[in-house]
């Protein structure tokens, strides 16, 4: 096979603050006509810098220091500045990671395709009337699945919902039909139903149009759905690379079984069963609803329902999880059950005690605790780890040596040693900052702690760590943990009871091998099919949903 | 999400009305607790007592506070600011002599604010770090911190030893014969009546006033207006439209402009009170003659009618250089347009 | 032990990228020693002027308008008194004003600005209003009204000029609080037991010293140049006192042959203002703040 895009020995250094960091280190692949090839990393290895590289849109402050970029056997560095541009949406095209701050808020979405249009027509000495190129714009939109083009194009970005902007991202790609398609985490930021609509798309439009594609991604799930040869890259280096099967089935490099066995399964012999608690129930929900609303000076009040008439309720020692897509209305039953928001109409009780009248009290404050999920924002930046810890064991009463020392112990708690005492935030990385945000949460005693997808900002290889010690501490501890999440595999796997929302309501709830079995709402089906998994096993056991069903419950709907 | 006008409209307005109430009660309890009597400082030292009672009965100052402050406000609302204790004459008469030529003055320092100020900002974020960046920066802080009276005193200076026959004082050359109608702005007055020699010495006049009084707004614009571009370079969408090959022509002039031009604008509002403030200073420099100049010379002379007109009608200005800002910001932005009907 | 790399991480400290900003900006380098000698001539004034006897209300006939020459460096004014002495002394007196005004604007802004943004609610509205409409009236002209009624001198000056300057404090504070108020980490020391006081002075506030910092750096530019404004009108600080604002005024009538008179206090001014702008400038750009 012809290889249209061959990348070697490239090396790339950014200039930062006076120091050179070497970012990409001899990086050498290869995108062969027609095939599809996965660039696989965590956060920091250099693998969008590789696209941005090959499309030369690197910033100011980067330098190519050696290697070569070849498409179609001509190096692409060695260019004149007008003959690489001209290569730019119509040679190869890149699909934009992040759907809303890819597109200029003040324009509207067809100013943005028109002007694309335009310039890369004009590149190709072809002329076009404004009509015509509407015309193609149309067209391209249709084949994205976007069936309102009109609309679209009227549109502002922020009229349009996160998985339409991700298509109109895509048909921006495909303006002018290119040979090699870049796609730089398409669909990450969206949900998963909306996220695996997407992918769809994307292999089938390079299937049916025979496009080369080069998927930048961190997630293995759907690396297994799009490539047919895999890179894995860390730290800047290419660490191994082989066809998907290979690289999934036999990995030869330590950090690929790591990242792979990093995974949670969703089906098959390696899944975990959490044994289900027996305990009388610690916190019980009974009819909630949550309504929002707005009042404005002048004008009419704006009504919201966030939850309605969820009633669940969760055992001592259980780790129940809460599962939904974006504005399903989790977060707000856990902050309800905290205190943090008032409730419209039913009953929260922890403990057998109302909510309501404990609220603000120290009593319910020590007995409940959140782990937030942005670990960036849930420390004070200019505050030290040590002083962070101070403020709940000062409240809890501890006062001199004793403080001290509760702080080193909470420290090796969460597997830290005591010199982070002085640390602060900016010199921790995401996981350590985590536990000690875990560490916070766990000062003041608490039964509960309520998780807010405090893995989400993390690598998968941190997330197993940081699910590991959640696991050893609730044993350790006796904890109760509420867990809020959107990630279905390692709910499978962590939770002893889940309930699934939708809109607001409970829609399934039980025991994880229950639901994940036999899910009988078409929701949770829709929810458990969209998953992206790493082996056939699991893609094969998972359940059926026909395409009006998937539709039905796209929280993000196409158009 | 709906676009709204006129919801997102209706709400300035109703915010802005509350300003100037807030206002007007201010300078009326500022006037009331002040040392002084104003009936005493309107007849002058040597009126007898009895007179400045009967004074203080006409003037309504014997009424209580609550009852004065409500004819205030229900005079000032018909457009009666009560009169010029050391004149005589209702002030709103007096203030609407000047007004024009205040008017004027702002109005072309506005305009070459925004032509100067604007460009030159995108011009130095574009050439970053290049010597027309470092000027224009330098430029720029000149003009933030250089006083007005400076600035002003070194054009007359300027004016004296290099542009003997510049005027650097006064609107006009008293010679001509200016027409006074329809707007009272010599400048398009001049045009109307088709006066193209007094167009040109009006012209002159303005120049320099203008620039010593746009000085620290284009310094202050420019900054503003180089940093938002600057910011908004790095967004992703940028970096969209670099990926397909958009010229940074394009991308900077069509994109970025009109995205950073946002900030400039809202300070550019904002800015209009210490405008206000620095016209007091250019028109006691250049003679200008003004509503400013009248208001300096009420506030010197404690003619408290007057300065509560003064100050009401400089907050009345702000107001309504604003709500022109809101307008132009409301077409820019849609974003302004969709969040606030949701 | 965790083991994930922080090796990127270590290199960067937030005080280095500071410390490497503020470095390779050479403006802001030199708006720091123009500061520096500005502070130093104010200070050592009494030290080091050439005639300590022309501050006051001395007069010289002998001499009036000389023109600058080896003995009176910057040239003498309308009474005969060295102008270069009185340059230096009219330091002293916009500092005073610059450490009046700002030692109680900055502290009473800034308090209002973190409550405001923290608590919201009605402390909001109200405190946010009042900055609303103290942005609509002009500052020079309620200086003007209230340094009037209060006769004109420099403790009223200082009045006059803090009435109005804090609420600039108060917005900026308050727009920076209210953002860090929403981070999640404010809301877990609430869950955590901290008292409000906690949360504002040892949670809040340390977020925004580099924004109050760099503002109250500018501030002091603005707060000289609006003294020179006022005692230029007549209405701040008065003779015979040695203030760079009057003197210009008084040098104005004497225009344009004995320009020095005019161009010594008006270049000292901008000296001043521009090298507290530069360091301002500066300081921005290495915390990085939005001002």
């Amino acid at each position: 096979m012809t290889q249209l895009l061959h990348v070697t020995g490239l090396n790339v250094a950014f200039n930062t603050y006076g120091r050179r960091h070497h970012v990409l280190k001899d990086v050498t692949l290869s995108v062969p006509q027609g095939g599809r090839v996965a660039l696989i990393g965590e956060t920091g290895s250099g693998k969008s810098v590789t696209s941005k590289a090959i499309l030369g849109t690197l910033p100011g402050n980067a330098r190519i220091e050696g290697g070569e970029i070849l498409f179609r056997g001509d190096n692409v560095l060695d260019m004149p500045r007008g003959r690489r541009d001209a290569l730019k949406g119509t040679a190869f095209s890149i699909i934009m990671q992040d759907p809303l701050s890819s597109f200029n808020p003040v324009f509207k979405i067809g100013r943005h395709l028109n002007d694309v249009m335009y310039y890369a027509d004009r590149r190709l000495g072809r002329q076009s009337s404004a009509a015509e190129r509407g015309q193609r714009i149309f067209d391209v939109l249709r084949k994205v699945q976007l069936d309102d083009p009109k609309r679209i194009v009227a549109a502002y970005p922020a009229q349009l919902s996160g998985g339409m902007r991700q298509r109109v991202l895509i048909a921006l790609s495909l303006l002018h039909q290119p040979d090699l398609l870049i796609a730089d985490e398409p669909g990450t930021a969206l949900d998963v139903t909306t996220q695996d609509e997407i992918m769809k798309l994307i292999n089938r439009l390079v299937a049916d149009n025979g496009l080369s594609l080069l998927m930048i991604t961190h997630n293995l799930g759907v690396v297994r759905q799009m490539a047919d040869d895999v890179y894995v890259m860390r730290h800047g280096e290419i660490v191994e690379n082989g066809s998907l099967a290979e690289i999934f089935t036999n990995p030869r490099q330590p950090y690929t079984r790591q990242l792979i066995d990093a995974i949670p399964p969703l089906y098959g012999a390696k899944v975990e069963d959490q044994k289900p608690a027996e305990a009388d129930p610690i916190i019980e929900m009974g009819g909630v609803t949550k309504v929002f609303e707005q009042r404005p000076l002048i004008g009419k009040a704006t009504r919201h329902v966030a939850v309605s008439d969820v009633t669940l309720s969760v055992r001592r020692g259980e780790v129940f999880g809460l599962a939904g897509e974006s504005g399903s209305g989790k977060t707000t039953v856990a902050r309800m059950i905290m205190g943090l928001a008032s409730v419209t109409s039913g009953s929260v009780t922890v403990d057998g005690k109302a909510v309501e009248d404990e609220r603000g009290s120290d009593a319910f404050r020590r007995k409940i605790q959140i782990v937030y999920q942005n670990p960036g924002t849930s420390l004070n930046p200019k505050r030290t780890v040590g002083q962070t810890l101070r403020v709940p064991l000062v409240f809890a009463g501890l006062r001199g040596k004793a403080l001290d020392d509760r702080i080193v112990e909470l420290l090796r708690l969460v597997d830290l040693s005591a010199s982070y005492v002085g640390k602060y935030p900016h010199e921790l990385s995401g996981g350590q900052k985590q536990r000690v945000a875990i560490a916070r949460a766990l000062a003041v005693d608490p039964e509960i702690i309520v998780l807010d997808e405090p893995t989400s900002a993390l690598d998968v290889s941190v997330q197993k760590n940081v699910i590991a010690l959640l696991t050893r501490l609730r044993e350790e501890l006796g904890l109760t943990y509420l867990f809020i999440s959107h990630d279905l595999s390692l709910m499978r796997n962590f939770c002893s009871r889940i309930a699934i929302m939708l809109r607001g309501e409970i829609v399934e709830a039980g025991e994880p091998r229950d639901v994940f079995d036999n899910p009988q709402h078409p929701y949770t089906r829709a929810l458990i099919a969209a998953v992206p998994v790493i082996s056939d096993e699991e893609e094969a056991r998972k359940p059926r949903v026909s395409d009006e069903e998937r539709r039905r419950y796209l929280v993000d709907t196409a158009a | 999400m709906q676009e709204n006008y006129l919801y997102t409209f209706a709400k300035r307005i109703v915010g802005f009305v509350g300003v100037l109430f807030v206002l007007s009660l201010m300078i009326f309890i500022l006037a009331r607790v002040v040392p002084g009597d104003p009936a005493r400082i309107a007849l002058g030292p040597s009126a007898s007592q009895e007179q400045v009672d009967a004074m203080r009965g006409q003037m309504g100052l014997d009424r209580p506070l609550v009852e004065q402050y409500f004819t205030y406000v229900t005079n000032a609302l018909q457009g009666d600011l009560g009169r010029s204790l050391i004149s005589g004459r209702a002030v709103t008469t007096e203030i609407a002599a000047l007004l024009p030529a205040t008017l004027e003055l702002v109005l072309v320092t506005v305009i070459m604010m925004a032509v100067i100020a604007i460009p030159l900002g995108v011009i130095t974020a574009r050439y970053r770090n290049s010597w027309i960046d470092n000027a224009g920066r330098f430029f720029s802080i000149v003009g933030v911190t250089m006083p007005s009276f400076l600035f002003a005193i070194l054009l007359q200076l300027f004016a004296a030893y290099f542009l003997t026959d510049w005027p650097i004082i006064g609107r006009i050359d008293h010679t001509l014969a200016a027409p006074k109608s329809p707007t009272g702005l010599l400048l398009v007055d001049s045009l109307v009546h088709g006066r193209f020699d007094v167009f040109v010495d009006a012209f002159k006049h303005i120049l320099f006033p203008a620039l010593a009084l746009a000085m620290s707004g284009i310094g202050q614009i420019t900054r503003i207006t180089r940093s938002a571009m600057i910011e908004n370079q790095r967004r992703d969408h940028v970096l969209t439209l670099q990926s397909f090959g958009v010229p940074d022509r394009v991308i900077t002039f069509r994109y970025l402009l009109k995205l950073s031009s946002i900030a400039p604008l809202t300070i550019m509002g904002l800015e209009f009170a210490s405008l206000i403030g620095n016209a007091f200073v250019v028109e006691l420099v250049f003679s200008w003659g003004g509503f400013a100049s009248y208001g300096l010379n009420a506030i010197l002379q404690k003619d408290l009618n007057a300065v509560m007109g003064v100050v009401l009608l400089s907050g009345l200005f702000f107001i309504v250089a604003n709500i022109i800002v809101d307008v132009i910001l409301l077409m820019l932005d849609p974003r302004l347009r969709l969040k606030e009907a949701r | 032990m965790a083991t994930e790399a922080t090796h990127e991480l270590e290199a960067l400290t937030p005080r280095y990228m500071a410390w490497y900003r503020f470095t390779r900006n050479p403006t802001a380098i030199v708006g720091a020693l123009m500061v520096i000698s500005v502070v130093l001539v104010a200070v050592l004034a009494p030290l080091i002027v050439p005639f300590p006897e022309h501050t006051g209300a001395a007069v010289n006939f002998r001499v009036r308008h000389s023109a600058p020459d080896l003995t009176y460096w910057l040239g003498t004014d309308k009474v005969g008194r060295d102008i270069l002495t009185r340059v230096i002394y009219g330091f002293r007196v916009s500092l005073l004003l610059v450490v009046g005004v700002l030692a109680v604007a900055v502290p009473l802004g800034a308090a209002l600005g973190l409550a405001a943004g923290y608590f919201g609610g009605w402390t909001e509205r109200i405190i946010t209003g009042l900055t609303n409409v103290m942005l609509a009236i002009p500052p020079l002209v309620m200086a003007l009204a209230v340094g009037n009624v209060l006769e004109p001198n420099l403790v009223n000056a200082m009045i006059a000029i803090t009435l109005l300057w804090w609420t600039w404090h108060a917005r900026l504070v308050y727009r920076v609080s209210k953002s860090i108020a929403a981070e999640d980490f404010v809301e877990a020391a609430r869950l955590a037991g901290a008292s409000h006081w906690h949360v504002l002075t040892r949670e809040i506030l340390p977020n925004c010293i580099s924004v109050i910092s760099v503002k109250t750096t500018l501030d002091a530019a603005f707060v000289i140049l609006f003294g020179a404004t006022l005692s230029f009108l007549g209405l701040g600080v008065k003779p015979p006192t040695p203030d760079l604002g009057s003197m210009v005024a008084d040098g104005r009538q004497f225009l344009p042959e004995m320009w020095w008179g005019v161009l010594a206090p008006g270049f000292a001014i901008f000296y001043a203002t521009l090298g507290f702008n530069l360091l301002g400038d500066g300081l921005r750009d290495m915390f990085d703040v939005e001002v």
